[in-house]
């Protein structure tokens, strides 16, 4: 008796924990998605009028039309670099077995742990003495120092569990070694490929303090709402904040679904089974 | 050199260091076409070494390998035309069984419809039933995933065929049962299998010949039953499983005598300047109780010990000859009746002894 009583206690416990974790993370964004749809200039609690004129400035204007255009340029841009680098870099960090491999895993995770800010500036002036003239190419640059670390720690977590006789036995039965590579290293670490290129993208889509000193004269969002908010404040800041936090949740579902849809099958037989 | 010139694969002076260590040293050896050879050795023997020389993993930094007279030594594991069935099996966890059978078919550009022809002859080879064409490599049991690896080798059809322990992560029985299947195989195709494992006994069942490695080197060469009649030495001997080895020393030209008592024991033949080795005598050929009294070597001793081993009793008996027990096995309806604290006398035939000088 007093079993079950102290297991429906401990039930009630985690509905509690859950609800309490999930309105912390979610009311701030919640916030912000309902100023988007106030009609007051500055946000007010309750909100008394609605609207979603908003929406129409927001998806009308030019200039945040630049914006995104820039913000997707420098994200996709880190991304497809971050991926070739960081594939390569994983597998130096975790397939292969060389001297200097415990130097190398230290040196390329260090710039995680430096504050960006510090390296933004870092770079700014670099760029300056070398007389490079910033814009959103050398904020590519700047995020990709930040990124690539990450990407490689994502991606070696699959490469560690990878077990390089398969490739000799690709090898043996006469691939080459870009038959290896295609029919079975790539395949088989696809998962980590794809869930360090997700992160690639929406690091760089989110980042501030690196592009804040690196894209010269042009702008990602994350830095104009940041201008915006600290001069001249529009509704349009928690309109196209809202805008795209709903773009990456977005992205990441449809990645998400493609990934279900295109390896149902190939997971069914990836799944081991107990006998 | 060539004693036999029927050699397929031939190895001259095969070397491999590692830095200042030698993994494999100075092996000799031919291996006929369509024979089934293993390799057997404990592990840091260079077995494994060895079998990644042979497949193209690892380079040898000395001596040369011929298949068919022709040198392998510089020639990569994918422009070999040998294969291997690896340790873990390697399956590709992504492929289906049909995919995995027919990689290198699809490798070597063979069209889709008969690559699946050939995929499914090799099942149905195998023992597998077709529909497993589609299922996934992870779906199948310890025992079908070895016979999916052996389809895929033989399905690059390779003028040798290697092997890695496949079988030593399978549980007793299974593996039982896969040793008879692959002899069996063997004997279907007629290709040349050469297997390496550290049981003996493994090695017994399946091979022509086998070769026993230790410390890099090969201790020797022989039929199963060359190796299991004529150990070469006390290492070979003992490989084989739980022996009687007793140290002795020359005493005349038909007698030893144990050097831990000086009791004397006759001989079958002493080799040539043989000063002091070993006697061996495995426990099967061992006597116990009244059908022991009548025999030309014998020894009293006290039943320490007794275990059933399902056909046969096994006994441990100690005595003054040596420092370890003696065993002794008989067969559960022979007419011995012993019982622990025992006096026994235990005897063998000369002739069921092994002398060798290390």
């Amino acid at each position: 008796m007093s079993a079950s009583q102290s297991s429906r206690t401990t039930r009630s416990l985690i509905v509690i924990w859950t609800v309490t974790v999930i309105a912390f993370l979610y009311i701030p964004m919640v916030a912000v998605a309902l100023a988007s749809f106030s009609k007051q200039r500055y946000f007010r609690f309750p909100i008394s009028r609605w609207t979603t004129e908003w929406y129409t400035k927001t998806f009308e204007s030019l200039s945040v039309r630049d914006l995104l255009w820039t913000s997707l340029s420098v994200a996709a841009l880190v991304t497809v670099f971050s991926v070739l680098l960081a594939f390569f870099g994983a597998l130096a960090f975790a397939r292969y077995d060389w001297k200097g491999r415990k130097l190398y895993q230290r040196l390329v995770l260090l710039p995680i742990f430096f504050p960006q800010a510090v390296l933004g500036l870092a770079l700014l002036l670099w760029f300056s003495v070398l007389d490079v003239t910033t814009s959103w190419q050398t904020a590519v640059f700047a995020h990709m120092i930040w990124i690539v670390p990450i990407v490689i720690l994502i991606m070696s977590i699959q490469v560690y569990s990878f077990d390089p006789a398969l490739e000799e036995a690709a090898f043996d039965l006469g691939a080459t070694r870009w038959q290896v590579l295609r029919e079975v290293t790539l395949p088989i670490l696809s998962p980590g490929i794809i869930s360090g290129g997700t992160f690639a993208f929406l690091l760089s889509w989110g980042n501030f303090p690196l592009s804040l000193f690196t894209t010269g004269a042009d702008q990602t969002v994350p830095e104009w709402l940041y201008a915006k908010m600290v001069s001249g404040y529009t509704p349009m800041v928690p309109t196209l904040g809202t805008l795209t936090m709903s773009g990456a949740a977005i992205l990441i579902l449809v990645i998400y679904l493609v990934w279900m849809a295109l390896g149902a099958r190939r997971r069914a037989r990836m799944a081991t089974n107990d006998e | 050199m060539s004693e036999d010139g029927s050699a397929f694969l031939e190895l001259d002076g095969i070397t491999k260091k590692f830095g200042s260590f030698t993994a494999v040293r100075d092996i000799s050896l031919k291996i006929r076409e369509g024979e089934f050879f293993t390799l057997v050795g404990p592990s840091g023997s260079g077995k494994t070494t060895m079998i990644r020389m042979l497949v193209g993993m690892e380079r040898p930094t000395g001596g040369e390998m011929r298949l068919q007279g022709k040198v392998l030594n510089d020639v990569p594991a994918n422009k070999r035309p040998t294969c291997m069935v690896f340790q873990s099996l390697a399956l590709f966890p992504h492929k289906s069984v049909g995919e995995n059978i027919e990689f290198s078919l699809k490798i070597a550009g063979v069209d889709p419809i008969r690559r699946r022809r050939r995929a499914e002859e090799l099942l149905a080879q195998l023992r597998l039933p077709v529909e497993y064409y589609d299922k996934g490599v992870n779906q199948c049991s310890g025992g079908e995933r070895q016979r999916i690896a052996l389809a895929r080798a033989l399905a690059f059809d390779p003028q040798i065929l290697f092997f890695d322990e496949p079988l030593s992560a399978l549980d007793f029985r299974l593996r039982k049962t896969l040793e008879k299947e692959l002899k069996d195989i063997h004997k279907e195709t007629g290709k040349t299998f050469v297997y390496i494992t550290h049981s003996l006994e493994e090695a017994m069942v399946m091979s022509d010949r086998i070769a026993i490695m230790r410390d890099g080197g090969i201790v020797q060469v022989g039929s199963p039953q060359e190796i299991y009649n004529r150990p070469v030495n006390k290492f070979v001997a003992q490989f084989m499983g739980e022996v009687n080895t007793i140290a002795v020393e020359k005493a005349s030209a038909r007698t030893v005598r144990a050097t831990a008592d000086g009791s004397t024991f006759q001989v079958p033949g002493m080799p040539a300047g043989f000063e002091t080795g070993f006697l061996i005598i495995r426990p099967e050929v061992m006597k116990i109780g009244k059908a022991a009294e009548k025999l030309k070597n014998k020894v009293k001793g006290v039943v320490f010990n007794d275990y059933a081993l399902g056909s046969r009793i096994q006994y441990q008996v100690r005595s003054d000859a040596r420092d370890e027990h003696w065993l002794v096995e008989r067969l559960q309806d022979d007419p011995y009746e012993g019982h622990v604290d025992d006096k026994v006398t235990i005897g063998w035939q000369p002739a069921d002894s092994i002398l060798v000088s290390e």
